[in-house]
């Protein structure tokens, strides 16, 4: 068996995960950043897209949204190029109860949430789609962030910067426990199923809502997170260009997110024991839709793109005597083993929302100091990441401008999001991987109205004819995106998606008779 | 508002179905007027004329295959226009391309055995009757392969293709001939139109052949013309001194559209009106008459006055049908009730994208002679029908050319009309 040896090996490749490896190699240390799928492929990569500014929570959760409007500040400056600075309202929709606006401005003035409220009338015109009767509006920094790009550009800066070892595909199958320290793990390669030996100075489970099994693999008990599953939907285009939330306390499916081309409708919570169920049912559809009706009439008009499900991680710590190991006011929880269970050189940390991914990142790599007795302070709330040097926010237009200069002298391979031929080669020999799907995340190919009808055919032509690639791989991988993509589709699948669906029937199992390569 | 235009006929569709009941009825000297929002299927299809291609196994003779379907499954369009009906539409549909407006251009096969034909994937493809284009690609045949990928085409890749082939036991290897181009990417129409230049096809035929090895056949993307195929296929045939032969690219397909102007030109040769942009958005009835369709056409509604109608309307993919956000399917023309819908509870889609599909059966109901329910003088033929997945079976075309055949048997037989000439 291989083996390797760090610094810091963090389990986990979300947002969370992936800034502890651009904290901490930014701090010096060495690292090795691993997960079971590709990086951002869980929660992180399966929520709403938004950067909240804090107004959600001022009434409910003042703290949280002290929180949020820091790390927002902090992010719009250090991860610019992820982030879309659309700005949010705050609206008050006829199902609305009226008396909450007033408890809202004045929770932003407690919470520093910066609000501004403005004439209805004014932002009708800004946003024509929105409800007419809306009677209260306010102006809050919301945005959208990328968290693909943002996962992506955490793991390539930890490896630029400090030499950090990026491991997808890699799921923790042991943790190496010595007595009462935690040494390292065994990862498997899940593609191929090479085991690699990592010794750790200390091991970070950055695992959100697997936390549990990971603790399970160390030995800790009560490590308790209890996933909270909701649906989002992609609509096939911007049907609000500013974040748009119900001014009303936090409940399902009364946000819109606008992000990149498409805009998304979250969310529901609903208890799991499984954080890998996702399960979509019609009746959270149906629900979400009728909210979507409050916000934007007519919303069940435009096309439904996908719905997909993530998972919130809600800690629930079932040691009774530990209360002063955590913060519990924090909406995410950090576990300082050393202190809760006397198991030194691990650290768990889960809870929390995409927004205050540094924060958490800066807690846990504080505490990993702290456990090597070192200190190292923590710089990640001033460092550009890679991509955002210049400060600039990404505009919608960016690919469009892009295509438009380049328009002579290359090929486009994805019409919906713009994606060229020679960006697909580059992210093809730089990945590595023959999974459509970890390019559809990283390029948005295949993301588009079409839902790779047309792309995918191209993409994989080209990825056969790149590399020698066998053929049968190359099979794979078109079959394999096939039926990824149909999981998001058939359960909102309607109007005039299903007949882009009916399309892509045509092409796939009619044109390319893609089923019977099936051996 | 009384219809100022008074047809036999007016059949609503300019796809397989809708174009071939109309030339039908023509031919048998009726007045008849295609309404068609837009073209249908053929441009997104692959141009051969696929009968049965799996049921679900591979069908090797649609003849043979043909009977069982039919006792096995009633509910198919297949069982409502019989066997015999499918033999005859196909021999019609062949003559038709051959009296066309490409010359020389034909159909070759039968319902006795399926041809393989290559995809642009390098699957092998059933289909009964085929473009003379295309024939040489059957992979039972053993001669090898040399596939050809044209760089300003997305839509083709050869060497993806050709590692399929090979897969199927058939040797075939790729080569790329870069095409002039004024754009980095074309569209198989664009190159097709270029194709049309003899001289085009000269300078291509001679940067092709150095690159060709003995006993190798070429499979070129399908981009030979649109206007006259047999020339550039022929031309490039004997300048290569080989077999040379067409695969389906993805849309625009050119053997489509080749479909669509052959048979735009038979309703045209027999005295048939094509009225395209036109959207029919509502009926006058009398009774259990459809006396005229409404259309929206060129800004304004028209009344066309119809003896009878025929809907070749198509089917979710044309947007005929639809199934709305509160799950409810409707039919979007004349709101006719449909059928093979599953109920509420049950599953409209699986979660396997090559699994079952219920709600892909869908169509508009109607009774053994395609008379929609509860209409007298309605008929509907083509992807409307309830009961088929015609991707899934590879039976598109047969199901389009023989119901919609059928439908114009129908209506002569009532009308007294003249037998088929």
């Amino acid at each position: 068996m291989a083996g390797l040896s760090t610094d810091v090996l963090v389990i986990g490749g979300g947002a969370t995960g992936a800034g502890v490896a651009w904290d901490a190699a930014l701090r010096g240390f060495h690292v090795v950043l691993a997960d079971r799928l590709d990086l951002c492929e869980g929660t992180s990569g399966r929520f709403h897209g938004l950067l909240h500014s804090g107004g959600r929570y001022v009434v409910k959760d003042p703290k949280a949204a002290e929180e949020c409007i820091a790390e927002n500040r902090i992010l719009r400056e250090v991860a610019s190029d992820c982030i879309e600075d659309t700005g949010g309202l705050f609206v008050t929709t006829p199902s609305d109860d009226r008396d909450y606006a007033d408890r809202f401005a004045e929770g932003c003035r407690a919470t520093d949430v910066d609000c501004e409220e403005i004439d209805p009338a004014e932002v009708l015109r800004e946003e024509p789609r929105l409800h007419p009767g809306i009677s209260r509006a306010f102006h809050v920094p919301d945005a959208s962030i990328d968290a693909w790009k943002t996962v992506w550009a955490l793991a390539r800066g930890a490896h630029e910067r400090g030499g950090a070892r990026i491991l997808p595909y890699h799921a923790a199958v042991a943790i190496r426990r010595t007595g009462d320290r935690v040494e390292g793990a065994r990862l498997r390669d899940t593609r191929t199923g090479e085991e690699l030996d990592v010794e750790a100075r200390v091991t970070v489970n950055a695992t959100g809502a697997w936390a549990g099994r990971i603790a399970d693999l160390a030995g800790i008990e009560g490590v308790r997170v209890l996933p909270g599953r909701g649906i989002m939907i992609a609509m096939n285009h911007r049907l609000v260009n500013t974040v748009v939330n119900r001014c009303q306390m936090p409940t399902d499916g009364d946000i819109l997110v606008p992000i990149r081309t498409v805009s998304v409708m979250g969310t529901t919570d609903v208890h799991t024991d499984d954080p890998d169920d996702h399960t979509v049912r019609q009746e959270e559809v149906d629900a979400m839709l009728e909210d979507g009706e409050k916000l934007v009439p007519g919303f069940r008009e435009a096309r439904a793109l996908r719905v997909w499900t993530g998972v919130r991680p809600l800690f629930q710590d079932t040691k009774d005597d530990v209360a002063d190991t955590r913060d519990v006011t924090r909406a995410h929880t950090l576990l300082d083993h050393t202190e809760r269970d006397g198991v030194g050189g691990f650290v768990t940390i889960t809870g929390g929302k995409l927004t205050t991914f540094r924060l958490m990142a800066e807690e846990t790599v504080d505490a990993v100091c702290r456990q090597l007795g070192e200190e190292r302070p923590c710089t990640t709330a001033t460092e550009r990441l890679p991509g955002s040097e210049d400060g600039e926010h990404y505009v919608i237009g960016e690919r469009l401008a892009r295509r438009e200069s380049q328009l002579t002298d290359d090929q486009l391979i994805c019409e919906c999001e713009l994606i060229t031929r020679r960006k697909l080669e580059e992210a093809l020999r730089r990945r590595g991987t023959d999974d459509l799907g970890d390019f559809r995340r990283v390029l948005r190919l295949g993301m588009g109205p079409c839902q790779g009808g047309f792309c995918m055919y191209r993409a994989t032509g080209i990825m056969h004819g790149l590399d020698g690639m066998s053929v049968e791989r190359a099979n794979d991988a078109l079959l394999g995106f096939l039926q990824e993509r149909w999981k998001g589709v058939w359960p909102i699948l309607y109007g005039d998606q299903l007949r882009q669906a009916r399309l892509d029937d045509w092409i796939f199992q009619g044109v390319l008779d893609v089923g019977h390569l099936r051996t | 508002m009384r219809p100022t235009l008074h047809y036999d006929a007016v059949v609503v569709g300019a796809g397989v179905a809708g174009l071939t009941a109309a030339a039908r009825l023509a031919e048998g000297g009726a007045k008849v007027c295609v309404l068609a929002k837009g073209v249908g299927s053929t441009h997104l299809a692959a141009g051969t004329v696929d009968v049965l291609g799996y049921d679900p196994e591979r069908v090797e003779s649609p003849a043979e295959a043909l009977p069982e379907l039919v006792a096995a499954r009633p509910d198919h369009p297949y069982a409502l226009v019989g066997v015999d009906a499918i033999g005859a539409a196909l021999g019609w549909f062949a003559e038709r391309v051959e009296r066309g407006p490409q010359p020389g251009y034909r159909y070759v096969g039968n319902l006795d055995r399926n041809q393989l034909l290559p995809t642009a994937v390098g699957a092998a493809r059933p289909s009964a009757l085929v473009p003379e284009t295309m024939a040489a690609g059957d992979l039972r045949a053993a001669e090898p392969v040399c596939a050809v990928g044209l760089r300003p085409l997305r839509e083709f890749h050869a060497s993806l293709c050709a590692a399929n082939i090979a897969r199927s036991g058939v040797e075939a290897r790729a080569v790329e001939v870069p095409l002039d181009a004024d754009r980095p990417d074309e569209n198989a129409l664009a190159i097709a139109r270029r194709f049309e230049d003899p001289a085009v096809r000269r300078a291509f035929a001679d940067r092709l052949a150095s690159h060709l090895r003995e006993g190798e056949r070429v499979a070129l993307p399908a981009v030979l013309g649109v206007r006259d195929p047999h020339a550039a296929w022929s031309e490039l045939e004997s300048r290569l001194g080989r077999r040379v032969f067409e695969i389906p690219t993805l849309p625009p397909s050119v053997p489509g559209i080749r479909v669509f102007d052959a048979l735009r030109a038979a309703v045209r040769a027999a005295g048939g009106r094509i009225v395209m942009g036109a959207e029919v958005v509502g009926a006058d009835r009398d009774g259990d008459r459809v006396t005229a369709l409404r259309a929206h056409t060129a800004g304004r509604a028209t009344t066309y006055g119809a003896r009878w109608v025929v809907l070749a309307t198509g089917g979710f993919a044309s947007g005929a049908l639809t199934l709305g956000s509160d799950w409810v399917v409707r039919e979007r023309v004349l709101g006719l009730p449909v059928r093979g819908v599953p109920g509420a509870g049950e599953p409209r889609f699986g979660p396997d994208y090559f699994g079952d599909q219920p709600l892909a059966r869908a169509g508009i109901a109607v009774d053994s002679a395609q008379r929609a329910e509860g209409l007298e003088n309605v008929l509907v033929a083509g992807a409307a029908l309830p009961g088929a997945e015609p991707w899934r079976e590879g039976s598109g075309e047969g199901i389009s050319l023989a119901s919609g055949h059928r439908a114009a048997e129908l209506v002569r037989a009532e009308e007294g009309l003249a037998a088929a000439a």
